[in-house]
């Protein structure tokens, strides 16, 4: 036995049953080197640890690779110290408030000055922050995560456990905690379940096994900054308090913010000198400002609005692969939606292809009629994809005597979402379906949100946008289950016992291996009842100028420029 | 003029009166609530109750609408629903940046639209006329946002000879401030200066026909002399009156020209509080705006009487 073998070994001696299935799974090639990499540092290696077995383990298999980073890697490279870096993020659309903020704007502004107990980069993979380290017991119901000591506040104060258990109890708090937290954990972690030992060890008790909490709990859940213990989340606004490597300066509402480098940052100190946010109500402002040299970053941009960048010799852009997508939902329990021929043919009717390259310049992945992005690693790329074919369509069509009919599609006008819907009834029409369009603002047609108040819930036809999640769960359960609890988004009023029952099996599987052999089943399901249907997963896009470097994006919108800095 | 001034001080007061209670109620039959903006589409419906609850917007509305007005006559403005602030915090700072642009454009465009308006009319029907009438008209047609994105393009980028975005750092000196805000006041001059051309060309054409404007050339009165003392005088008495109106524009209503250049100004504000349903803002800032067009217009009418002797003679009767 050489040397590398018995490390190995006394590593796998000290490590969970979970993290050594991952390890079993690697060597024996069933996942790529890449998923290796997120599987690992998601249930708690670390990512030097896990590079090492990695290499120890060999395996991995080659290709297969339909997981990870974006098209285009950050550009990175050399820079020079210090500098101010300005960016230029969308308008936050409320005040900043960690219980409040729902949006990418209040997102970017969180994210300024706190850190999370880990950070979702954009390969998925999970960067130790406030948490060192983190573990599961036998079967994924408790998660133990151990907090970095030695890091303070902004204030002074040093961090302990309990400001991390306050944290997540005032997120979960069912009287006013955050309703976008709680739309990843609801069901998952419940009042009550934290608990914390000493000033060193965080626990969470789980309400059923999930092998994706760390993810949960992480910046790819941007509501779950770590705030002091005592601090009300409704004052943060005025102090911005966290532990981050930058810390306010100032902050104007509907102007911007400026922050400056923490010195007594517990890590590597932050490049920059500073770095100010200026706030934009629409995206045509923002390209112009980096084009006209006033801002050297934009955090997110669309490929309808921002052509002139993916060209644009004196800007890098950085494309992360997404989960983000639109949702065109048909209500199965009316027609002319009841039988799942006609829904089919709806499906059958699009050229997504046609979608990605005209919506998208090739900025996105074809969907396949269910919520498994070709981002996912459980995704099972292995199931059939849904093709245009206008013959078929027209015969299941004619098979459940539908051959013409009119249908309203309702939906709101923001992103480019009035000409998917556009192209949606060029597609329908082909087949003999006329759509009547219904675009009305965001607010009319998300209404209360809440059945029978509600176009989006209510309408027989709707498209409706979804942002990134860096793990399908809420995608598999708020818009598709038959609970009433559970589907508090099901526009398409779809009910599958079947398919209920696989999501269950879904989120409980600890590995990826159970999670894949399921994911095949429910994307057939779907494929085959098509409640909805899923046309493409577009990518996170932001732009930097050319002399900008190692800057980074996630596709939850949030950026960390505490290594970039300017080449000149 | 006392009983002038009152009289156009109570009609204000009543204006204003209306207006918030149009604002008021009109917001209120905008879909949705304020707690579903605040927490967004995919909040539980428990949470959107209680938050309304929290911000008081679950209360009637009558009895919303009076906490606010009485605060109001306390000097208590209230607290911004979207924002968690005083909404004289975010008011203040808009309402300056507004007065500056708004300022700066009026700077520009009075002089330069009364001048031409008066050329076009010393010039009637040749091609100097023909050019300002007919190229003001067709400036002020295109869209604000396109002439606003051509600037940006031709100065901005091309030339790079002034910044894209209106708003400048924090301590800049008066010009460095007068530079940013050249072309969103620039998108305005072209957009004010057809109209307000117009309107004094017409004045100038109708006081240049007048009996009185015949009398004086025929007393041999040099031309320069009967074009200040008689012509302009009542020529610009429509035009005065066409400035004021434009103020609550100018103040409250460019939301498109703040957005483009990223100005935080009224408009936006306003607009943004209007989506949001955020009422105490919404009512305060129309109410700002309003008051600065009543102001506007009582000074109009002041112009007007110190301009016309008519008119003083009929108010002091």
């Amino acid at each position: 036995m050489d040397d590398t073998q018995r490390r190995v070994d006394a590593i796998r001696k000290d490590r969970s049953e979970l993290e050594n299935h991952i390890i079993d799974e690697y060597a024996a090639g069933k996942i790529t080197r890449r998923e290796f990499v997120r599987r690992g540092t998601v249930v708690g290696m670390s990512i030097p640890l896990v590079s090492f077995l990695a290499a120890a383990c060999g395996g991995g298999g080659g290709g297969g690779e339909t997981s990870g980073a974006g098209t285009t890697p950050t550009a990175t490279g050399q820079v020079q110290a210090g500098g101010n870096i300005r960016v230029a993020l969308i308008q936050p659309t409320t005040e900043p408030n960690p219980l409040l903020v729902q949006d990418e704007g209040g997102a970017g502004l969180l994210g300024s000055t706190g850190e999370f107990l880990s950070f979702s980069n954009e390969k998925l993979e999970l960067e130790p922050r406030i948490a060192e380290s983190w573990e599961p017991n036998d079967d994924g119901t408790v998660w133990t995560f151990k907090i970095r000591q030695g890091v303070t506040f902004h204030n002074g104060s040093p961090l302990v456990a309990n400001d991390v258990k306050e944290t997540f109890d005032k997120l979960i708090n069912p009287d006013g905690g955050s309703a976008n937290a709680q739309s990843a954990l609801g069901g998952v972690l419940s009042p009550g379940g934290i608990e914390a030992p000493d000033d060193a060890t965080v626990v969470f008790n789980l309400d059923a096994a999930n092998g994706n909490f760390p993810t949960l709990v992480s910046s790819a859940n941007y509501n779950a900054i770590i705030i002091p213990a005592d601090l009300d989340p409704a004052d943060w606004g005025k102090t911005f308090e966290g532990t981050g490597p930058f810390k306010l300066e100032s902050f104007t509402p509907k102007v911007g913010a400026k922050f400056v480098r923490n010195d007594a940052y517990w890590g590597t100190k932050a490049n920059p000198d500073s770095m100010e946010l200026k706030f934009y109500d629409e995206e045509g402002p923002m390209i112009l400002a980096l084009q006209g040299d006033e801002v050297d970053f934009v955090e997110h941009f669309s490929v309808s609005g921002g052509k002139a960048l993916l060209n644009d010799p004196n800007v890098n852009v950085i494309a992360v692969k997404a989960a983000t997508h639109r949702e065109l939902h048909m209500r199965t329990d009316k027609e002319p939606f009841t039988d799942k021929r006609v829904r089919q043919a709806i499906a059958l009717s699009i050229d997504r292809q046609a979608l990605v390259d005209g919506l998208w310049e090739g900025q996105a992945d074809i969907g396949n009629d269910s919520p498994f992005a070709p981002l996912y690693p459980s995704t099972d790329t292995s199931v059939p994809q849904r093709e245009q074919n206008v013959d078929q369509a027209k015969q299941l069509l004619a098979d459940a005597g539908m051959t013409s009919f009119t249908v309203e599609l309702n939906t709101w006008n923001g992103f480019e979402i009035p000409d998917l819907a556009q192209l949606v009834k060029q597609y329908a029409a082909a087949i003999g379906v006329t759509i009547n369009l219904k675009i009305t603002d965001a607010g009319t047609y998300y209404g209360d949100g809440v059945f029978g108040k509600s176009t989006w819930l209510d309408s027989v036809m709707g498209i409706t946008d979804y942002g990134h999640r860096p793990v399908p769960n809420v995608y598999l359960t708020a818009p598709l289950s038959g609970d009433p609890k559970v589907g508090v988004w099901n526009s398409a009023h779809f009910k599958n016992d079947q398919y209920d029952s696989l999501v269950k099996q879904y989120v409980a599987a600890l590995d990826i291996d159970s999670q894949k052999g399921v994911a095949k089943q429910i994307e057939e399901l779907l494929l085959d009842e098509t409640p909805i249907v899923f046309p493409y997963f577009y990518y996170f896009l932001s732009a930097a100028k050319k002399n900008l470097l190692n800057t980074t994006s996630a596709a939850t919108g949030q950026f960390d420029l505490s290594k970039a800095g300017f080449t000149s | 003029m006392a009983r002038f001034l009152l009289t156009r001080l109570g009609l204000a007061a009543i204006t204003l009166f209306l207006l918030s209670v149009i604002v008021f109620f009109g917001s209120q039959v905008l879909p949705g609530n304020v707690a579903r903006r605040k927490l967004g589409p995919f909040a539980d419906q428990a949470a959107v109750d209680q938050l309304n609850h929290q911000l008081g917007t679950d209360k009637p509305l009558y009895e919303q609408y009076w906490n606010w007005i009485s605060g109001l006559f306390h000097g208590d403005l209230g607290t911004s629903l979207s924002y968690n602030l005083p909404v004289n915090q975010l008011i203040g700072p808009a309402l300056v940046h507004s007065l500056k642009l708004a300022a700066f454009a009026f700077v520009m465009v009075v002089p330069l639209a009364i001048l031409g308006g008066v050329v076009a009319a010393l010039k009637r029907d040749k091609l100097t006329d023909r050019v300002i009438t007919i190229g003001g008209l067709s400036l002020t047609v295109v869209p604000e946002f396109v002439t606003g994105i051509i600037l940006i393009l031709v100065f901005g980028l091309w030339l790079d000879l002034f910044p894209v975005s209106a708003n400048a750092p924090d301590g800049s000196s008066i010009l460095t401030q007068l530079h940013y805000l050249f072309l969103p006041a620039l998108t305005l001059v072209i957009v004010l200066f057809g109209y307000i051309a117009r309107i004094t060309r017409a004045g100038t054409i109708e006081s240049l026909d007048a009996d009185y404007t015949r009398t004086a050339v025929l007393k041999g009165l040099p031309r320069r002399t009967v074009i200040r003392r008689h012509v302009l005088r009542n020529s610009l008495l429509p035009t005065i009156a066409v400035i004021a109106t434009q103020t609550g524009y100018l103040i409250g209503g460019l939301v498109v020209i703040e957005t483009l250049f990223n100005y935080p100004g009224m408009g936006r504000l306003i607009f943004t509080a209007a989506q949001k349903k955020d009422f105490p803002l919404l009512e305060t800032g129309v109410l700002i705006v309003g008051i600065v067009f009543l102001v506007a217009t009582l000074l109009a009418d002041l112009a007007y009487s110190l301009l016309n002797p008519r008119i003083r003679y009929a108010t002091a009767e």
